[in-house]
């Protein structure tokens, strides 16, 4: 009996496993195909539509776009998030509890409502669409996890070790240096890294932001796809998940990965 | 020994307080900005915007006309549907899963986090995409039920293709919440009960699954809002025929150009979505939980 329902167990999550890993799977497998569209199994094996990728300068352009993007993305939340996380955590100022209010309400705000929000706001305030709106846009998607992160990394420091540190004789600059920044460093890491996937990957808010010529790769494929049908998108997809992978390598190295999405994994 | 501390601290930071609080709102001005000019002044100029007419004289007609339309009244049914439905999905899934991980050495159980993450982690295009092929004619699951001689049936652009790839990303959001309230179990309850002669069926029924409860409560609140305002998966599974209220936020102001009532549509959806998460997000504080969305 028991037997029985430890295989069960074991076949039930294999299932949830494939299903889970499906879309990615088929996805790689598919880019390979030498039909000239998309089928699974492949039939044959072939890198000419990764080829095909490179040799479409619209892609590349919108990679550059999109990296940029990002990369600006990743480093301003970083310090942002540092800086307002250290603020929440250590210091009494006036806004105190709304910017926490707001931090956190950001989580559970629809990511369409607030792209029609910019859509309207910009237009508003007369700015035009370009990198740097697409830049902002995407701060208020990030900021928030990287405020989540050093807030639980400044959790776990403890602070007798700063107060150590001083009472030694340490200026406030090297405590900060040498025993503060290297608590929050993992946070700081892998959140800069999630700001980076959360902008490269972002369609949702981007779509509202950008225009015809100014389109990032989730824009250029989510166009590309309502005409084409051939596997270039795939090849796209295999590279972006190969980026994906590093990301998520990187996250689950200096913070974890569950932690980022708010659950607490460690077991006492 | 920490009172004391407290203590010094308290007489330190005094005659100092006026630079503190400046310190303090000098490190967090650069998030109140962002999230003042980019967040709050945007979600306030749309709900303004909701109340006006394309002229921007003030009208409560967007509202009026969303409630009064008995095809919108049927896009705000069917948001709600698949929301529900897929909760339920993610609930049947994600409970045998999460007791299956429980089971688990803490090295597995990380191993199965990630796999359950890593939907989320992908490009939603590209994830999407992955089950247009999976779905689609020429994929596999086309191919087995070819292979056994029957007719695939249309598998996209419809609520099926949208609840599968809806569950797939959601899964995550379900089951994590829901191992924090399995582990909070006291994990002499179940042995004890068996010695007291309770057959496995009911220490599940009695003790595992109502103990559970607020686990499945967060998970399901999350999924469901999450689900109702997603755009992209269900865009690109659904298509048009699909009738959800995000994809009448994009095409209202994308292509309509009703700004106004784009709006409109978008706030009822933070009403029915952010709503319920705060209030339960407001509900768990008061409690003891921590919050998990994101």
């Amino acid at each position: 009996m028991t037997r029985l329902t430890r295989a069960l167990g074991t076949v039930f999550a294999v299932l949830v496993g494939l299903f889970l890993i499906a879309p990615v799977a088929v996805t790689v497998a598919s880019s390979l195909t030498t039909t000239s569209y998309v089928t699974f199994p492949p039939q044959g094996i072939t890198l000419r539509w990764y080829a095909e990728v490179f040799g479409k300068p619209e892609f590349l352009s919108s990679f550059v776009l999109s990296a940029g993007v990002a990369l600006a993305a990743a480093a301003i939340s970083a310090v942002v998030g540092l800086a307002g996380g250290l603020a929440i955590h250590r210091y009494r100022f006036p806004g105190r509890g709304a910017l926490e209010a707001v931090l956190s309400s950001a989580f559970a705000v629809p990511t369409i409502v607030l792209g029609i929000g910019l859509l309207q706001w910009f237009a508003q305030m007369g700015l035009a669409s370009s990198p740097l709106t697409l830049l902002l846009a995407h701060l208020v998607l990030t900021v928030p996890y990287a405020v989540r992160l050093v807030l639980a990394g400044l959790a776990g420091l403890d602070r007798s070790a700063e107060k150590a540190a001083a009472g030694l004789g340490a200026p406030p600059f090297l405590v900060f240096w040498h025993v503060t920044l290297p608590a929050v460093r993992g946070a700081l890491v892998g959140g800069a890294f999630f700001a980076f996937i959360t902008s490269f990957d972002d369609l949702t808010v981007a779509l509202f932001v950008v225009t015809t010529d100014l389109q990032t790769l989730p824009v250029r494929i989510f166009n590309y796809m309502q005409y084409d049908y051939d596997p270039t998108v795939t090849a796209i997809g295999t590279l972006m998940v190969l980026f994906a992978v590093v990301a998520v390598v990187v996250i689950e190295r200096f913070v974890g990965v569950a932690r980022l999405f708010g659950a607490d994994t460690d077991h006492k | 020994m920490a009172a004391v501390g407290r203590l010094t601290g308290d007489q330190v930071s005094r005659p100092a307080n006026h630079p503190r609080r400046r310190t303090g709102l000098l490190l967090a001005l650069p998030a109140i900005v962002i999230f003042a000019l980019l967040f709050v002044a945007p979600l306030f100029t749309l709900v303004a915007n909701s109340f006006r007419t394309q002229t921007g004289a003030f009208t409560i007609g967007n509202y009026a006309r969303f409630l009064g339309d008995p095809f919108y009244r049927e896009v705000l049914w069917n948001t709600l549907k698949v929301a529900a439905l897929t909760t339920v999905g993610c609930l049947l899934i994600g409970y045998p899963f999460a007791l299956y991980m429980r089971g688990r050495s803490p090295r597995v159980r990380n191993w199965l986090a990630l796999l359950l993450l890593s939907p989320l982690l992908i490009s939603m295009v590209i994830r999407a995409y992955g089950w247009l092929v999976v779905l689609g004619p020429n994929g596999p699951v086309a191919g087995v039920l070819a292979w056994f001689g029957i007719t695939p049936p249309q598998l996209l652009y419809n609520d099926t293709a949208v609840l599968i790839g809806m569950v797939h990303v959601m899964l995550a959001y379900m089951v994590l919440p829901l191992m924090g309230s399995l582990d909070r179990i006291d994990p002499t309850l179940v042995p004890a009960a068996k010695g007291l002669g309770a057959s496995g069926w009911t220490c599940f029924w009695r003790i595992t699954l109502p103990l559970s409860a607020p686990g499945m409560l967060a998970g399901a609140m999350i999924v469901f809002s999450l689900t109702a305002s997603s755009f992209v998966t269900p865009a690109i599974l659904g298509g048009p025929k699909v009738k959800l209220m995000p994809y009448f936020v994009y095409t209202q102001a994308t292509t309509t150009l009703d700004w106004p009532y784009a709006a409109a549509i978008g706030f009822v959806l933070v009403v029915v979505t952010t709503g319920l998460l705060l209030g339960y997000s407001r509900l768990l504080r008061r409690g003891r939980g921590e919050v998990v969305f994101g």
